[in-house]
Order: structure tokens, then C-alpha cells, then sequence
């Protein structure tokens, strides 16, 4: 059976990797105005909420509620937040690390995009506090090629748990 | 006595009511974190108040079912056949295994994965597999249901409560209800609950978000401040005193804030005006007369219930802001965490464009990864993690004077019932239900 999705030698997957990696090491590293402008300007962000199913009683995810149903002037206005002296729980930053894996790229539903799935696994920690939280994800992405390169125009993040161990969260 | 326990004191001789002073408004620290008096609210806050568990509108049809706690103990909250509500333990009344295994779902009967004891949604014991031969015909089935808790309902808010002496529901919020039915009974389909509930662990104690919601109007200065550096909230130290902190009595308070006077408000915490004409058929015009001049709206209803119906800020540019509901459940998960459980309501009758902008708003400063919500539970975390050590719990003492000197408004300035005190910068609210935890603490 032929694969959807691209070799890892294909060069539209490197790019889509690099870019990846690239936006993950942002938000890693707080940088978040550069983070911004790697986002499409009709960027949909959405992470559901998830609900602890029996087999075939339905999708565990509530299409209803959200943890974020963003678009980018509701995700600058949490940026601008972060970037007051005034974000409690932001300061002392938390220490954050992305690891991504399982990336699988495949085209999109227009000539310029692309979906990708990743696996996400976010460790954060806080103060002098040995324990880390963390939480893990599978990603959705559409990512959109442009002139000015890559950028990102869909995220859909589904949570593995449904009763979330992070203290705050305020972008993933 | 020697050999028995003096159920007044702490192990180490100190008297529970030394630790809350109400009349100097003085809290000892070791209420918030000192693992023995943990252990006490479970049995004496939390075998023995309602406490909130879910709303009618999660569970609308036969055989719906949420999982929930009462303090530590995980409960099934269901509709049976006939529609009528049930609140179950989740253990088998054959050894304990979960009966239930799901946060949410349907079910037509439960049914024990360990040896198949089957029950009704009403929590009879129908059926033990092999039950002739493996008891000798000998058991008798009528002593083996689940164990069921009494349910209260007040505006479509689900109670529960293990206490066969508590006063029916309605008796024990009292003159809450006036309050309450501002929320959730002020059109005449009443509010709904939208999807399942944020849910999340954080290190904090249970307390800590009951004191804060019941009536912390100071807080918002300066935990919130970001929203003052964004210049959504007004560079004004007095910005969260203007309006009514009352104290309701038997531990539950709430506040009703407004604006000065140079600050015009829109009418009933700007609502849709679609909703106005309902407020007009199910409020009274004492009840109307206060909401409308209302902006926000934070309580707490004794033991764990938090209620907050505010509009925070436009979280995006251009955008206005649309107020939301948010009712949430401070469970208690060991000394110094807890697990909240937080919903959004809306009401029926609201207009789509507001449902989905309410829901929007509540998500992005209150829901799990909410801009103020972080603000609140970073300092209640820190609160805990400082008073952990024996010295803190030995000696250290929370101030909660605010307002101890202030009088009540007379009921021709605030027609609504409890104690209402002019300005929400005011531990009255904080003192009510302290005062009750004390009662309950020291009722052995
Ligand atoms: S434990 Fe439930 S049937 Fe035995
Ligand atoms: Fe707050």
C-alpha cells in the first residue's frame, strides 16, 4: 500500500521538520513575538477538552468546551499578558522543554498546505521544585507555504489526559 | 480523661477555636495546610455539608451519568428512567471495585466488572450472578446496594450530601437562594452547563479558592495587575471596592460589584438585551434593582462552591466584552492540593453570538489555561507552599481584619438578605465562612 505521507528525504519534509523544531525552540525559549510570526493570520488554535469514555460510547473529546479555541488576536493578547512584569505565574518563567517525534506530513486540501501530525510531550518545571509536570499531545497541524516561507494556519492539540497535571498553561 | 480524645483540640493541645479568631479576624496559617486538620474536614466538613456536584443540564437523559467526589469519595451522579437524580458511591457493595469507570456516559444498568453484581440507576442491587449456588440461597440482596447519598437540587445545581441530619437543601443555603436565583434562575429556562468541565490539579489547598471567590475584592489590583499594565482595568488602587460584600450567613457570601459613579455601567453586567425582558418575568424588583447596577459578580456557597459571573476583559483587540458564568468545585486531594472542576453555564435562552462569546472569554481568563485564573492559583500555591514548615503552622497567623470595624447597609440602601457592607475590600465574607468551618469543626 502506497503511503500518504512524505519520506523523511523528501525536501518538503525537512522543511516542515526544521520548521517545527524551529517553532518549538521559541516557545522554549520565550520567544514569543517571533513565535507570533510564524502563525498564519487566520490561524485556528483550538486544544478540546477531554472526558474519560467508555469503549464506543463516543469521541472522548468535547467538541463543546475548549482549553483554547484561539485566533491570533486572542493569542497576542495572552503574549501581551506574559510580557507585563505582572504575569504571576509566569515569573519566575517556568522552564519549558517541546519534544516533538512521530511526525508524519502529508498534502493538505489546498496546493499550499500541508497536515502534519507530531506527538508532543511539554516537561515543565517551576521554582526549585525537583518535579517537573508535563503534558503530552497529539498535534494537528496545517501548516501553510508562503513567499515568506512556512507558517502556521491550524493547530488542533489532543490532550492524553483529561484531568491536566499543569499548574497553568497559558500557550502550547 | 485518660484514654479518651478530646475532640476539641489538635493533638498537640491546641484548641480548634484558637485557630480562628473571628473577632479579631485572625486565621492561623496551619488551617490551610496542616495535614491533621485535613484529615478533620473530611469527616467534619465533608461527610456532613451538601456539597455541589454536577448540574441537571449534564445528565439531561435516562441513564446519563457524571463521576464525581464528595470530599475524597468518588460518587456517580445519575438519571434514572423515571428522570429522577441519584448520587451513588462508586464501589461495589460486594468487595469495592468501581462500578462506574468512565467521567461520563450512558448506561441502562451498572454493572460490577469484578463479579458482576448488576444494579439499578437508583442504586439497587438487581442481580449476583450465580447468586443461588454461590450464597446457598442465603444472602439477603436487599442490604446490598450501593450506598446512596441524599440529593439536593437547586437551579438545576445538583447537592449531595451523606448526612441523614442535615437540613433539606433549601434550608441550608438559606438566603443564598436570592443570590443564587440571580445566576441561575434569572430567566426561565435557567443557565446550562456547555460541554464537560476544565478540570485540573493544582498544589494548593482547598480553601484557598473558596477565600479568594467568597469575597477578596483587594486581590484584584494586584494579582490581576497585568490586565491594569494592558489598560483594560483602571490604573485605580480602589478599582474592585466599589459595590456590596455580603456575608449571607451559615458560610456562604458573595459580592456584587459595580464602578464609581464617573465609570458608566451597562445594565446587568452588560447582557444581551434579548435576555433583559426574561430578568423582568423571573426576578423580583428588589432583586433587579441590585443586579442591574452590577458589573461582577464572585461568591462562594459553603463548603466548596465558587460562583463567579463577570465580563474581565476583551481578549481580543476591537472586540467587546461579553460577561460569562463560571461555577467550580474546590475538591480537596490531600492537605495541600486540590483538584478544581470548573464549568461554564450559559443561559438557555441566550442568543448564539453570546453563547459562543461568553464561552470564549470564560475559556481565556478563567477556564484551565485562563490569563487570571494562572494569577489566582500561583498565589494560593505559594500561600501553601509557605506555611508547610512546623514553624508557619506553629506560628504564623493570617490577617483577616479587613472591614471587622465596618457596619452593615441598612435594607433601604441593599434590599437583598445577609449583611451587606459598602466596599469588596472586606474579609466580612472570609470571616462568614471561616466562622461556619469553625462551627462544623468543633460539632462532634
Ligand atoms: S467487587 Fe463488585 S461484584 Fe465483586
Ligand atoms: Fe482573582
Amino acid at each position: 500500500m502506497a503511503s500518504a505521507f512524505l519520506p523523511p528525504a523528501d525536501p518538503l519534509y525537512q522543511q516542515v521538520i526544521v520548521f517545527l523544531y524551529e517553532e518549538a525552540r521559541l516557545l522554549d525559549n520565550w520567544r514569543l513575538e517571533e513565535w507570533l510570526a510564524l502563525l498564519a493570520d487566520d490561524i485556528v488554535y483550538v486544544m478540546p477538552v477531554r472526558v474519560t469514555r467508555e469503549k464506543n460510547q463516543g469521541s472522548e473529546f468535547d467538541w463543546n468546551l475548549y482549553h483554547f479555541e484561539e485566533n491570533l488576536a486572542s493569542l497576542k493578547t495572552r503574549i501581551k499578558r506574559w510580557e507585563t512584569q505582572f504575569a504571576w505565574g509566569e515569573n519566575p518563567p517556568p522552564r519549558t522543554r517541546r519534544f516533538l517525534s512521530s511526525i508524519l506530513v502529508e498534502r493538505g486540501d489546498r496546493d499550499d498546505e500541508l497536515k502534519v501530525t507530531s506527538s508532543l510531550l511539554l516537561i515543565r518545571n517551576r521554582g526549585d521544585a525537583p518535579e517537573v509536570s508535563f503534558l503530552s499531545a497529539e498535534r494537528q497541524d496545517v501548516i501553510r507555504q508562503t513567499s515568506d516561507g512556512l507558517r502556521l494556519a491550524r493547530r488542533l492539540i489532543l490532550p492524553d489526559q483529561s484531568v491536566l497535571g499543569l499548574e497553568s498553561l497559558f500557550i502550547l | 480523661m485518660a484514654g479518651t480524645v478530646d475532640k476539641m483540640r489538635l493533638r498537640d493541645g491546641t484548641p480548634l477555636k484558637d485557630l480562628v479568631r473571628i473577632d479579631e479576624g485572625r486565621i492561623a496559617a496551619r488551617v490551610f495546610t496542616d495535614p491533621e486538620i485535613y484529615e478533620l474536614e473530611l469527616e467534619r466538613i465533608f461527610l456532613r455539608n451538601w456539597v455541589a456536584v454536577a448540574h441537571e443540564t449534564e445528565i439531561p437523559h435516562p441513564g446519563d451519568y457524571v463521576t464525581r467526589w464528595i470530599g475524597e469519595d468518588p460518587v456517580i451522579v445519575l438519571r434514572d428512567k423515571d428522570g429522577n437524580i441519584h448520587i451513588l458511591l462508586n464501589s461495589c457493595s460486594h468487595r469495592g471495585v468501581e462500578v462506574c469507570r468512565a467521567s461520563r456516559g450512558n448506561v441502562s444498568q451498572l454493572v460490577c466488572p469484578y463479579h458482576g453484581f448488576r444494579y439499578k440507576l437508583d442504586g439497587e442491587l438487581a442481580s449476583i450472578p450465580s447468586h443461588k449456588e454461590a450464597y446457598d440461597g442465603r444472602l439477603d440482596k436487599t442490604k446490598f446496594n450501593l450506598h446512596r447519598a441524599r440529593v439536593g437540587i437547586y437551579g438545576g445545581l445538583i447537592f449531595g450530601t451523606w448526612d441523614a441530619q442535615a437540613p433539606p437543601l433549601e434550608e441550608y443555603l438559606s438566603d443564598m437562594r436570592w443570590y443564587l436565583d440571580l445566576l441561575l434562575n434569572r430567566t426561565e429556562g435557567g443557565v446550562e452547563v456547555v460541554g464537560a468541565p476544565h478540570r485540573w490539579v493544582v498544589d494548593a489547598n482547598w480553601k484557598t479558592g473558596v477565600d479568594n471567590f467568597i469575597g477578596d475584592g483587594l486581590h484584584t489590583f494586584m494579582a490581576h495587575r497585568f490586565a491594569v499594565e494592558l489598560g483594560v482595568l483602571p490604573e485605580d488602587p480602589l478599582i474592585g471596592w466599589f459595590g456590596y460584600h455580603i456575608s449571607v450567613g451559615k458560610g456562604h457570601g458573595l459580592a456584587m460589584v459595580g464602578a464609581p459613579e464617573r465609570i458608566p455601567l451597562p445594565p446587568y453586567l452588560g447582557l444581551p438585551q434579548e435576555l433583559w425582558p426574561h430578568f423582568e418575568r423571573s426576578l423580583t424588583p428588589e432583586q433587579r434593582r441590585v443586579f442591574e447596577k452590577t458589573g461582577t459578580i464572585h461568591g462562594s456557597v459553603f463548603p466548596n462552591l465558587s460562583l463567579l459571573n463577570t465580563t474581565t476583559i476583551s481578549t481580543e483587540e476591537g472586540v467587546p466584552r461579553v460577561p460569562f458564568l463560571t461555577l467550580r468545585v474546590w475538591i480537596p486531594r490531600g492537605p495541600h492540593r486540590m483538584e478544581i472542576l470548573s464549568w461554564f453555564l450559559v443561559e438557555k435562552e441566550g442568543p448564539d453570538w453570546y453563547k459562543d462569546a461568553s464561552r470564549k472569554n470564560y475559556e481565556r481568563t478563567f477556564g484551565m489555561t485562563g490569563t487570571f485564573e494562572e494569577d489566582d492559583t500561583d498565589v494560593w500555591i505559594s500561600l501553601t507552599r509557605a506555611n508547610r514548615g512546623l514553624y508557619a503552622r506553629r506560628h504564623q497567623v493570617f490577617n483577616y481584619e479587613m472591614g471587622l470595624h465596618r457596619e452593615p447597609r441598612p435594607q433601604t440602601e441593599w434590599p437583598g438578605p445577609g449583611a451587606a457592607y459598602y466596599g469588596d475590600y472586606c474579609e466580612a465574607n472570609q470571616r462568614c465562612f471561616f466562622q461556619r468551618w469553625l462551627e462544623c469543626m468543633t460539632e462532634v
